[in-house]
């Protein structure tokens, strides 16, 4: 029996079979129950497990259907359109589904009807029944009205005035139902009966191309999955081809025995669609994924989906058969890098125009980078013109400038005679600055104060090395906060 | 006297052995005068090793500096895992610098290919992010030139390395590890150079705060960061500036095993290595520099004067009293002043 909180109350918000048999009703309190049955077992409710629970059987529905919409907590639509004789027909189907449900241990009812609403009401309240296009009035009629899926409201304000059952609203005239219970009883009797049309959305976006093979000897080995994602890539390729079109993001869906689903997305930098290459990425994407798949008694089902596609460029090979593209081969090491350790590992600067030296360069993912014109040109670059002395800047910057101890400088606003940074002593022996970088007016939000500028140094010290060194703010008056020193960068 | 020189015609006799092993060209190895005539002969025998000509000229960078070229036996093997050293973290810029001068003398032969630098996390964070905009100042390397890897562990930056060692898509690959980690052995070095080997382009350690260990890479440098010399103007070295960069190089393993050590100015502008000879100290260097480049480039920097030639510099030594002014120093003095400049010279 499980217990939830509703109104300051313990009530009984699910219960098992034994517990209807003591006469336990569903919203009764979880005291008055106690009172009755002092031995009951009471479990506290948890709608977010419940919710995984129901995603997870969502899933592992996938292997029916790629349109699979949850309904409410404790339902599951599924799309079968064109899917049935797959598994031998309707019957068949809703008999294998029913089946592998009881095996896992679920206690499912299942309706399959022409419209969402029948199905619905067909499952509710006959538990395993096809209803054969047509025949939805049939169903609907002796059925009471919570089988067309209205609010609670509309339901006790029809049962008020001695509408009882679908069979009865159905046969009332509409144009006074729709005036005095609103528009929405009507759409939903429509829908269930097939006038209206009802999408049911589905919880993932439906692949454009998928490719699956049942397996009738679980496998387990990492090997064998690569395997099989290759044969499966073969037979995409066809359809990629003859689309036109290459694969920019990749899905591969193992079904476990057990019902566990597992989902391995990888993207590609460039449309791909050659087998071996696909291959290639799972097996990095395995490779790194290892500790976390747990191939239990093994995949049954393995699907490779391809999730978004773009317009696929031949390439004019030499005679030998080889095309000789640099750019296609970093993509490649790009995208299997990115497969193993993430979409952050491999980056790519971008030069933005700011004066604020750690805002001048900002690193993207390699993917989301503009692509690289070749050759470079030195006529169109995205930085700004080139000076003829260009400003020096260090070879390695900060990614965040840190704090260092200045004892004293020789003149106010000079640069400092020596600092302490990382607990080290440096001394200064030549300088060079100051080089002032004030902030950027227009990032500033009107009404804050403005930042304070920067002092760029160039420093030099006793042994050689060469650092970048700023001060924060300026020895002005006593009002404002003291200047702060910061090292921002190395230079070679 | 004889055991000694036996004993040296082993040790060579072992070198050319290794040397064989190895891939190069035993001769550039000083074989002593009497060597047998069969073993030179042998020398001449190019050894090609994985389809690749080791020892051919084109092998090698040359860094322009003709001391170190021959130090290093031709140059910088291109194929090859070479190892730069620095020796504390905070020589982090110097190596980086030195390292990218190197790609940019690579990259004046593979104009437009890319660049992969890989490093660890640590790495990044302890010695800063290489800075794209300085890159493409000092070594003319574009941003759209760079990849960078940021690898969370050293096993993955390894993977990453190797990976790209393969490939012949990058201009060259750095890898940027921190300290002696025990992942970085004779092994992980040696798939390392296995790779670039076969592919033909060169990876880049860098190892800062590492002390040396037993690696396969057949070149370890060690690189530190050296005063810079002061800025060139047209009236000579500004005093208190900071010039090019200089860093100090000493070569820690080579094939050749000669030692040196090399003081190195890179030029931004030419992208060309220029040395500074050991010994000379700053001054004198900033002293020498503008003379050195006036007889390269004979045209006056300062118009010819309308009177001719300068006159020559006085000679012998004041001794009584200060000279009024030199007659170097610029026009001719009046003849009021003539008498007055010349008696101290004669009295002298």
């Amino acid at each position: 029996m499980i217990s939830h909180r509703d109104s300051n109350a313990q009530r009984i918000a699910a219960l098992d079979e034994r517990a209807e048999a003591l006469k336990l009703k569903r919203g009764m309190g979880i005291a008055d129950a106690r009172a009755m049955h002092p031995s009951i077992d009471v479990v506290e409710a948890d709608p977010e497990a419940d919710r995984r629970l129901l995603e997870g059987l969502a899933d592992w529905c996938d292997r029916y259907t790629p349109l699979v919409a949850i309904d409410g907590e404790d339902g599951l639509f599924l799309d079968v359109t064109g899917c049935t004789h797959l598994f031998g027909g309707e019957r068949a189907m809703q008999d294998e589904i029913l089946t592998r449900f009881f095996q896992q241990g679920f206690d499912v009812r299942a309706g399959l009807a022409s419209t969402p609403g029948a199905a619905w009401a067909a499952a509710r309240f006959h538990g395993d029944r096809i209803v054969a296009g047509g025949e939805e009035e049939a169903l609907l009629a002796p059925l009471p009205l919570s089988a067309l899926r209205i609010a609670p409201e509309t339901r006790a304000s029809l049962e008020s005035v001695g509408l009882r059952t679908a069979g009865a609203v159905m046969a009332a005239p509409r144009a006074p139902l729709a005036r005095r219970f609103g528009a929405t009883l009507l759409l939903r009797l429509d829908q269930a009966l097939g006038r209206l049309d009802e999408a049911v959305s589905p919880r993932l976006p439906v692949a454009p191309l998928s490719v699956e093979r049942h397996l009738a000897e679980p496998i387990m080995l990492t090997d064998d999955i690569e395997r099989l994602v290759s044969r499966l890539a073969v037979a995409l390729k066809v359809d990629l081809e003859r689309r036109g079109e290459g694969a920019r993001a990749l899905a591969l869906l193992l079904f476990r025995v057990d019902g566990a689903v597992s989902r391995i997305a990888v993207g590609t930098s460039r449309p791909m669609r050659e087998p071996q290459l696909i291959r290639r990425l799972f097996h990095e994407r395995l490779a790194a994924l290892e500790q976390n798949i747990d191939a239990g008694f093994g995949f049954d089902l393995v699907r490779l989906s391809v999730l978004s596609v773009a317009a696929f460029d031949m390439l004019q090979g030499d005679l030998a058969g080889e095309v000789a593209d640099d750019d296609a081969d970093i993509a490649l090491f790009a995208d299997r890098i990115r497969a193993r350790l993430g979409e952050a590992a491999v980056l790519k600067p971008v030069v933005v125009e700011s004066h604020l030296p750690e805002r001048a360069v900002t690193t993207v993912p390699f993917a989301e980078a503009p692509q690289r014109r070749m050759p470079p040109k030195q006529s169109d670059r995205t930085a700004p013109p080139m000076t003829i002395f260009p400003p020096e800047r260090p070879v390695r910057l900060f990614r965040s400038p840190e704090p260092i101890e200045v004892p004293a400088t020789e003149i106010p606003e000079g640069p400092p005679m020596n600092f302490r940074w990382r607990r080290a002593l440096y001394r200064v022996a030549r300088a060079e600055g100051p080089e002032r970088i004030a902030a950027e007016w227009w990032r500033q939000l009107p009404g804050e104060d403005e930042a304070p500028t920067r002092d760029y140094y160039r420093i030099e010290d006793s042994e050689g090395r060469r650092y970048w060194l700023y001060r924060q703010g300026l020895y002005s008056s006593a009002a404002q906060a003291a200047p702060r020193w910061f090292m921002h960068g190395v230079f070679a | 006297m004889a055991m000694s020189a036996v004993a040296r015609d082993t040790v060579f006799a072992l070198r050319r052995q290794i040397a064989k092993i190895e891939g190069t060209l035993p001769e550039r190895l000083e074989a002593p005068a009497s060597g047998a005539p069969a073993d030179t002969a042998r020398s001449d025998i190019t050894v090609v090793r994985r389809g690749l000509v080791v020892a051919s000229p084109d092998a090698f960078l040359h860094t322009g500096i003709e001391r170190l070229d021959t130090a290093l036996g031709g140059g910088l093997p291109k194929a090859t895992l070479s190892e730069i050293h620095g020796l504390e973290t905070r020589d982090a810029g110097a190596v980086a610098g030195f390292a990218l001068s190197l790609t940019s003398l690579i990259l004046k032969e593979k104009q437009g290919l890319p660049i992969l630098w890989i490093g660890t996390a640590e790495i990044f964070r302890e010695a800063g992010f290489p800075y794209a905009r300085g890159l493409q100042i000092l070594f003319g390397i574009e941003p759209e030139q760079l990849l960078f890897s940021e690898a969370p562990k050293l096993l993955d930056a390894l993977w990453i390395a190797e990976e790209a060692a393969r490939m012949t898509a990058f201009a060259a690959v750095i890898l940027e590890i921190r300290g002696n980690p025990q992942r970085l052995d004779l092994t992980a070095t040696r798939r390392l150079h296995a790779r670039a080997q076969s592919a033909g382009r060169p990876v880049l350690l860098l190892r800062q705060a590492g002390a040396a260990e037993p690696t396969s890479a057949p070149v370890r440098l060690i690189v530190s960061a050296a005063p810079a010399a002061s800025r060139e103007t047209l009236a000579g070295p500004l005093a208190g500036s900071i010039g090019r960069p200089a860093f100090t190089v000493d070569i820690g393993k080579s094939r050749t095993a000669l030692p040196g050590q090399f003081t190195l100015e890179w030029n931004p502008d030419e992208h060309a290595f220029e040395e500074r000879r050991r010994g000379e100290e700053r001054r004198s260097d900033e002293e020498r520099r503008p003379q050195e480049e006036r007889a390269a480039n004979p045209v006056a920097v300062v118009p010819v004067p309308v009177r001719g030639a300068d006159p020559a510099p006085a000679s012998g030594a004041v001794l009584a009293f200060p000279a009024v002014g030199s007659p170097a120093a610029g026009d001719q003095p009046s003849r009021q002043q003539r008498p007055a400049h010349r008696s101290p010279r004669r009295a002298g």
